[in-house]
């Protein structure tokens, strides 16, 4: 479980000493971006847990969900609808599911093994 | 070797999330942040406000210098001696900037060709359009504009960020300059050697002088006020 961490630590480093920005109007795609990755992730673990992670389900989602909710951002936005509302309100409500899920799979598996 | 895969999987997807997270921070933290749509919307709607009231003053303005002409007119038809005022007064005001003039004269199109974006400062300085105000005027020129700005006798030319205020107008390039006088004794002065005309050539500016025969300026669109000075009456002392 190290190296997961030592690799958000070392995105995050990368990010803050590298000069690049974003523009302020695209900060909404960006935000929706983060939050599929952070579903991902969550999503990764559990499966893990469940044994049953599959890394081409778990990277093809990554990238797949971050792309999507940027997609229907855009179209929102042409649009004058806040679609980004609908990936914010599916990957939160995934997001804390899956670490619910997760939870009860630490606490009851200590107790099994 | 399953859950090995797994740890580098999840590292590199990590990865990505840090730095998309860092530079979002970085992004909200460096400018004004995201702006929600509501007071964006609300602003907007504020300046079309305002933008509509400046509109409605200006109109109101040139009725009201309409209506100041109309009494003037008035007025000189009287006596000879009134006349002789209007006529002095018209002068004065040409001179002064405050009436749309045409005549011969050039036209000149500095253009720094979008270079300033990629070099981060003002290929064009503000000294630079002072030289051309300053070398028209030293070859007769009767009116001078800057992208539509009147050059009047309290005009300021000056650096303000990533534009240049002309009668606290923020202006950019390309600045067009417009001047009525001789064209040929115009044309002249700027393209002396050594002149700022080779200079801003020489920093990749492009210049375009153009000869034309009927120039039109518009006026001044401020108001001129007067605070401090007084005029010296030497007459009444002598």
């Amino acid at each position: 479980m190290i190296i997961p961490i030592i690799g958000l630590l070392l995105g995050i480093l990368i990010g803050l000493l590298s000069p690049v920005t974003i523009p302020v109007q695209y900060s909404t795609y960006m935000s929706v971006a983060i939050l599929a990755a952070l579903d991902s992730v969550f999503g990764g673990i559990r499966s893990s847990m469940e044994k049953i992670f599959n890394i081409q389900i778990f990277i093809s989602g990554f990238f797949g969900n971050a792309i999507l909710a940027a997609i229907l951002t855009y179209i929102g936005d042409q649009l004058g609808v806040p679609m980004y509302y609908a990936a914010i309100f599916a990957f939160g409500v995934r997001l804390f599911q899956n670490f619910a899920i997760i939870r009860r799979y630490i606490f009851s598996g200590h107790k099994k093994n | 070797m399953k859950n090995f895969k797994f740890q580098i999987a999840m590292a590199i997807v990590c990865i990505v999330l840090g730095v998309m997270i860092s530079v979002q921070f970085k992004t909200v933290r460096s400018g004004i942040g995201t702006v929600s749509e509501y007071r964006a919307r609300q602003l907007s709607s504020e300046l079309k406000k305002v933008r509509e009231e400046r509109d409605a003053l200006l109109n109101q303005k040139s009725e009201y210098e309409k209506k100041i002409r109309e009494y003037e007119n008035t007025a000189s038809q009287g006596s000879n001696s009134a006349k002789m005022l209007k006529a002095e007064l018209d002068n004065a005001r040409i001179l002064a900037g405050l009436e749309d003039v045409e005549g011969p004269g050039v036209t000149v199109i500095v253009d720094d060709l979008s270079l300033s974006e990629s070099l981060g400062y003002l290929l064009i300085s503000y000294t630079d359009l002072l030289e051309i105000v300053n070398d028209l005027n030293a070859a007769g020129a009767e009116a001078i504009s800057i992208n539509g700005q009147r050059f009047t006798a309290r005009t300021e030319i000056r650096e303000a960020g990533n534009y240049i205020n002309i009668n606290t107008e923020k202006l950019s390039a390309p600045f067009v300059v417009k001047a009525i006088g001789n064209p040929d004794t115009l044309q002249g002065a700027l393209l002396i050697r050594i002149g700022i005309v080779e200079r801003l050539q020489k920093k990749n500016v492009q210049v375009t002088i153009k000869q034309e025969q009927n120039l039109k300026i518009i006026k001044y669109n401020g108001i001129l006020q007067r605070q401090y000075s007084k005029v010296i009456n030497e007459g009444e002392k002598q």
